[in-house]
């Protein structure tokens, strides 16, 4: 549970060497999380150029077509470097695969129903956390023009960045898969290993140039990086179709 | 007065014993598992005599389906006996009274084996009674040991040795040990025996040893009329925090949750606990009592709708009460949750529930499900499986970015549209061609490997689980982890 910080005032009152630790431990912690100090949340490496300025602006909303392992990467890097991640509206995000990539279980909040309110949840984990992940529940109502606004400000105001899966409006980046290709597995043996992903980004303003990045995601030591062209695996049974002909 | 319980099983059912009498008496000594004594004076007068408060003693405590025997005399040790005789099987009526001043004639009648506890005395005791005698023996030995005899007297406090004894010198009951002189006892027994002289004597009573009451550490406020308005509430909650604080830190106590109760006019009631950890101030509780209201009520637009909406009662109750020891932060390596998030995470409880909010927990496991465990936010974030020990068995490799919460139904055939089967010893029917996961489109399968199979816990039937897994690839370039229970395919999670 949390400390107030008028509670660390007044503990400090008897133990004033607590108190200079526990502000500069926060401090730090929250200077981590921007250590450019210029408006962005980090990304990890080789996500950066996807992005219009090698990182996640505050205040925008990013979204990515479908949950997986892309936006959990997106996620990871700021919840590395120190920032408090909320993930709303997905009960089959796999934290163990996120905490592979860089994610800090210890600095995550899961709701994975935040129900037919889910606007208000919303806003609510902005004010707490720097990175929102959300999948607006399927049965919903369409999103309100204003609603959406409403959240929008609630985001430019809280300098949070919102990970959308899905579609929203208003977003500034939109990311996709377009092909991935597994590698490590046979016809009826090895083991999963690496994925090679073709990820491209577009969105409007400083992102509207399309940009398409090979990735290894995740690479074989379960980390994300950067692919050559020809990094995407041929299935072995279409490797031998080819060869018979 | 003591009563002596026969045939209890569990120190809860005696608990319960004691909460039925302390509505009689609040002063209650629990001098065994299964004999509690108290003061009969003072209950006795207001009940309308000794016999007559026995009886509704017993009353009360048969409806929690216990029997028991109620002995009245003056002390301890003879009100013990009487109880003991009063409970015996074949006793005519569950209570014995010993009229004032007639203690030394009943206990005269008493043989001398009674001084080494109720094994010898009922000779034709059930076993568990015999069992709660042999309790009896051994608590007293101890308490002998380290306090001495004086402060053991009125228990049995001499073993089988100085019974057997008595009886060789033809001292048969306790009536002939009393008209012994005292120094002679005391020469030739030592300070046990002049011990048992006195309660022989009916003498050498003790006082009782009754724990007071716990006091109620709960503050509550009444609103008349009903307070419909979210702020009087809280403005009251934030007094009534600071005054249970102030309460607790005068007896040096703290508490781990604190449980905010408010009632409605309407008889409706919300309880919630939020976690405290010694670490609220008043103002930080009063927030915690508006989130509970606003989340429990929507917020009233009107503001003098019907007054049956209106909260009557504000109760703020300190939950799990521990010594006070200070808190120390971490300087390292700890998280700590800062104020912004706290706040941010109680008010989504406060809408949802207060398990709607989890915070993972990394562990151990065989299954990627099992390696993560959520835990409600505010509570101790621990695994259920530890992540030390090596977990054979666990799928190697990548981890899957989507782990269903409850596996997905799905249909494996083979190239000729035959359902694909796993025998016990793992042993594949054909080479699975065709996935179609909940009754969907058959996806081509590229490439898989398997079965590994996995049995777990079978030593716990609710538990136990015998697969098969598999990993799947398919032809849109997405992978699946499958298994194979009870011969049906379940995709439990998605690599992608």
């Amino acid at each position: 549970m949390g400390i107030a910080s008028t509670e660390i005032r007044r503990i400090s009152s008897t133990q004033p060497r607590l108190s200079v630790a526990a502000e500069v431990s926060g401090s730090l912690v929250s200077r981590a999380a921007d250590p450019a100090g210029d408006g962005t949340l980090p990304v990890l490496p080789a996500l950066r150029e996807l992005l219009p300025r090698g990182a996640l602006a505050r205040g925008t909303v990013v979204t990515v077509a479908e949950f997986g392992l892309l936006i959990l990467a997106l996620a990871a890097g700021a919840s590395a470097a120190g920032a408090w991640c909320g993930i709303a509206g997905v009960p089959e995000a796999s934290v163990l695969a996120a905490a592979g990539l860089g994610l800090d279980a210890e600095r995550t909040l899961l709701v994975p129903d935040p129900g037919h309110a889910w606007p208000q949840v919303v806003a609510s984990l902005l004010d707490g956390c720097e990175l929102v992940l959300l999948r607006p529940p399927a049965q919903a109502p369409p999103l309100g023009a204003q609603v959406r606004q409403r959240l929008e400000a609630t985001l430019r105001r809280g300098r949070g960045v919102l990970l959308v899966v899905g579609d929203w409006p208003g977003a500034q980046v939109r990311l996709r898969v377009l092909t991935q290709g597994w590698t490590g597995l046979g016809d009826g043996h090895g083991r999963l290993r690496a994925c090679c992903a073709q990820v491209t980004a577009g969105g409007r303003g400083e992102a509207a140039a399309t940009r398409t990045r090979w990735l290894w995601l995740p690479a074989e030591d379960g980390g994300v990086s950067t692919a050559e062209p020809p990094g995407i695996p041929v299935p072995e049974r279409r490797l031998q179709a080819v060869r018979a002909g | 007065m003591v009563l002596c319980c026969t045939g209890l099983r569990t120190a809860r059912e005696f608990d319960r014993v004691l909460t039925a009498l302390t509505a009689f008496c609040p002063a209650v000594e629990a001098v065994e598992p299964g004999v509690c004594a108290f003061g009969a004076r003072g209950p006795a007068r207001y009940f309308g005599g000794e016999t007559a408060l026995a009886s509704r003693i017993i009353a009360a405590v048969a409806e929690s389906g216990i029997e028991s025997g109620i002995g009245v005399a003056d002390g301890l040790f003879a009100a013990r006996l009487a109880a003991r005789t009063a409970g015996e099987a074949g006793a005519t009526h569950p209570v014995l009274v010993i009229p004032p001043g007639g203690t030394p004639e009943f206990l005269a009648r008493q043989p001398v084996s009674v001084l080494a506890g109720p094994e010898t005395t009922v000779g034709q005791a059930t076993a568990r009674q015999a069992t709660v005698g042999q309790a009896t023996v051994r608590q007293a030995t101890v308490r002998q040991a380290t306090a001495g005899p004086e402060a053991a007297a009125g228990q049995d406090l001499v073993g089988p040795d100085l019974v057997a004894l008595l009886s060789r010198l033809g001292l048969r009951t306790l009536g002939d040990l009393a008209a012994l002189p005292a120094d002679d006892v005391a020469s030739r027994f030592g300070a046990v025996g002049e011990t048992v002289h006195r309660l022989a004597r009916g003498l050498g009573s003790r006082p009782l040893a009754v724990r007071p009451p716990a006091g109620d550490l709960s503050v509550a406020q009444e609103f008349d009329p009903p307070e419909s308005l979210a702020e009087p509430v809280v403005f009251a909650a934030k007094t009534l925090a600071e005054r249970m604080l102030q309460g607790l830190a005068d007896r040096g106590l703290t508490c781990v949750r604190i449980q905010v109760r408010a009632v409605c006019a309407d008889g409706r009631e919300s309880r919630r606990l939020w976690r405290h950890d010694g670490l609220l101030s008043a103002a930080a509780l009063a927030d915690r009592v508006r989130w509970q209201l606003d989340g429990w009520r929507p917020p009233t637009e009107n503001p003098d709708r019907d007054a049956d909406d209106g909260i009557t009662v504000l109760r703020l109750i300190p939950d799990q009460v521990v010594h006070a020891t200070g808190h120390q932060l971490a300087l390292w390596g700890e998280t700590v949750v800062s104020d912004r998030v706290a706040r941010a995470a109680m008010r989504v409880q406060a809408m949802l529930g207060h398990e709607a909010v989890l915070r993972p927990a990394l562990g151990g496991g065989r299954d990627v499900a099992d390696r993560v465990n959520d835990v409600p936010f505010g509570e101790k974030r621990e695994p259920r499986l530890a992540a030390g020990p090596p977990w054979p068995g666990q799928i190697m490799g990548a981890a899957p970015g989507v782990v269903y919460p409850f596996a997905r139904e799905a249909d494996v055939t083979d190239e000729a549209g035959e359902a694909v089967t796993v025998t016990g010893r793992c042993v594949l029917s054909a080479a699975p061609a065709w996935l179609a996961a909940d009754g969907g489109e058959p996806l081509r399968i590229t490439g898989w490997a398997g079965p590994w199979p996995l049995s777990e816990r079978w030593w716990d039937p609710a538990a136990a689980r015998r697969r098969a897994r598999f990993q799947l690839l398919t032809g849109d370039g997405r992978a699946w982890l499958a298994a194979v229970q009870g011969s049906r395919w379940l995709i439990e999670a998605g690599y992608w």
